[in-house]
């Protein structure tokens, strides 16, 4: 065989490392401003909370009938987002599917970020946020535990794994990357790099044990992410509240997740790949493939609203079928039928493929997804709270201004981080990118022999 | 292909470096290595990304990380179903009538902890088995850059 035929894909590699690294190189005014509105949003939200924390909860607008109001929807929105996150990393890494690099380390960033973020929620409607420790089991004075019956301390508890497991996916997806960086950076950088890349060489050993724990991690965080949102969906289907009380409402809430969650992994990539010049690692292709996730999980959220319909109106309960009544025809009208058009009409123009190859279009779309997205939390929560069994007790809820500047804040606290993992950490997996271009090279080598 | 021999002073052994640009020529030689009669664990290599070949040429058993895995869960599940009929134990307090060891509704933290724990020690084993950190890795990398390289331990 001669020389020749073999592939030299080195410089092929110096360009993948030389464009990632380089993203994570002197940002631009742009950047800044972006931090800067992000930032002082994030300040902002921060400020109103301990202004509720000094005046105390009545600043907010949930009160009886509606205990539940924002914050708890922006618990549940920023749970849902981060789904995706590992789903797309784990899940279709199971599955072996290429398109998975182009978006695995952004997603990846995404699900911690927005785990941590949903993470404040809690303590936020907790009111008295310095009692939070009661959430954990701990023998207290009182010698009595926590109630292992209660969706809540199940709650507590998948989130918790979510964030621990998550984190460890992050980091170590990203080992091989940081002993590329401390190559590629000079000074404090490159000693940072080189601490968080704990001696990584790429011997066989070292990439036989971390195959095996990439994998056993995806394998650990697939169920997890079915049961996280399982559990945060208990939280309501539990209780005898009506339009929670469901069964439909596990799969429902997993499905309508993933779909958020992968349109947030859309508006965050659109216009990163443009700022950081990484067109030609997330291409048209990426995104159409993305798309086509994005239109089957649509589909799933669009059964699951006729679903849940029809199993209110064959139940023959008055209650249940009041409530969706009142969704579709009382206060929230509005809101629920804004939900239907951005989770069920709009993401059905996906089905044409100029939609789906069309970035300016599915930035705007995803946009739409997260706004339903969000309303459907708002509507899923407060409607049946407000409408519930006795109408003497009915009631409407509005958000204050307070609550409405803390969840600002949140999107602040979220794209902070985001803005900031975006030039401190490599925001593609290198190693693996240069896996897939081995294989993509020797593919067609084959092909054309 | 680059060839340089240097001395691992440490074990007083010398170690033939074999340095390739291509894939194809690197996985050619270290068959050809085994192929001549080189023990496979005189042998190791530093590569950019994750080589299955090697593994099969050098017949590396699979690696022992499962263990840890294993073990992880298993103690994530059985010591949070202990912990959690401690407590209803310890206090015994009836809510909505339902018998104080509920195991449907515990599985669900069992489960939560089987991955958290089964988790954590899957990480501290790839710690371990990889002696990381490695602070003589840290403060001296070595550098193969895009490189595939072949380590050939003489002694």
């Amino acid at each position: 065989m001669g020389e020749d035929t073999r592939m030299n894909l080195e410089p092929y590699f110096q360009q993948v490392e030389t464009d990632v690294l380089g993203a994570m190189s002197k940002p631009r005014m742009f950047y800044w401003i972006a931090l800067a509105i992000s930032a002082l949003a994030f300040a902002g939200g921060l400020t109103l909370w301990g202004y509720q924390i000094f005046k105390g909860m009545g600043v907010a607008g949930i009160t009886h009938p509606v205990g539940w109001g924002v914050y708890i929807t922006n618990l549940v929105f920023w749970v849902g987002i981060a789904h995706s996150g590992t789903l797309i990393s784990a899940v279709l890494f199971l599955f072996r599917a290429q398109f998975r690099s182009a978006y695995n380390r952004i997603a990846e960033a995404m699900t911690v970020i927005a785990v941590m973020t949903a993470g404040l929620y809690p303590l936020i409607h907790l009111g008295r946020v310095w009692r939070a420790y009661f959430l954990f089991p701990y023998p207290n004075q009182r010698l009595v535990w926590a109630n292992f019956r209660s969706p809540l301390v199940w709650d507590v508890f998948a989130v918790s794994t979510y964030l621990t497991i998550s984190m460890i996916f992050f980091y170590v997806g990203m080992i091989p990357d940081f002993a590329a960086a401390r190559r590629h950076f000079t000074g404090i950088r490159q000693k940072i790099y080189n601490g968080l890349s704990l001696g990584w060489q790429g011997t066989t050993d070292q990439w036989r044990h971390y195959n095996r724990l990439y994998m056993f991690l995806a394998a650990f965080a697939t169920p997890l992410v079915v049961s996280v949102h399982s559990v945060v969906s208990w939280d309501f289907a539990m209780s005898i509240v009506p339009g929670w009380h469901s069964t439909i409402f596990a799969p429902y809430f997993v499905a309508g997740a993933i779909f958020s969650g992968i349109a947030m992994v859309i508006t965050l990539t659109i216009p990163m790949r443009k700022i950081l010049k990484l067109e030609s690692y997330i291409t048209v292709d990426h995104y159409e493939k993305i798309a086509k996730v994005l239109l089957v999980t649509a589909m799933i959220v669009s059964f699951s609203y006729i679903i849940e319909l029809l199993l209110a109106l064959y139940s023959g309960n008055i209650f249940e079928i009041s409530i969706f009544k009142y969704r579709m025809l009382g206060h929230y009208r509005y809101f629920y039928w804004l939900m239907i058009f951005c989770n069920v009409l709009l993401p059905l123009t996906l089905f044409i493929k100029k939609a789906r190859r069309n970035l300016v279009y599915l930035f705007i779309l995803s946009l739409f997804v997260n706004i339903g997205m969000w309303l459907e939390r708002f509507i899923i929560i407060v409607t049946s709270l407000a409408h519930e069994y006795n109408p003497y007790s009915w009631g409407t809820y509005t958000p204050r201004p307070v609550e409405i500047g803390i969840s600002i804040g949140s999107f602040g606290m979220f794209f902070t981080f985001f803005l900031i993992f975006s030039k401190t950490l490599p925001v593609l997996s290198i190693s693996e990118i240069k896996e897939q271009k081995e294989h993509l090279e020797q593919k067609e080598k084959g092909e054309n022999q | 292909m680059t060839n340089s021999t240097f001395s691992n002073n440490e074990k007083n052994s010398e170690v033939i470096e074999y340095e390739f640009a291509s894939k194809e020529e690197f996985l050619e030689k270290l068959e050809s290595l085994v192929k001549e009669g080189v023990v496979p664990s005189k042998l190791s290599t530093l590569t950019p990304f994750h080589v299955h070949e090697v593994e099969h040429i050098l017949h590396t058993a699979p690696s022992n990380l499962r263990f840890f895995t294993l073990v992880g869960a298993l103690t994530g599940f059985f010591l949070s179903f202990a912990f959690i009929i401690f407590t209803v134990l310890d206090w015994p307090l009836i809510t909505g009538g339902k018998p104080l060891i509920s195991i449907p509704a515990f599985i669900i933290v069992a489960f939560e902890c089987t991955i958290l724990i089964g988790g954590i020690v899957s990480f501290l084993g790839f710690l371990h088995l990889n002696r990381f950190p490695d602070f003589g890795g840290i403060l001296h990398p070595k550098e193969c850059g895009n490189h595939f390289i072949i380590l050939h331990n003489q002694g």
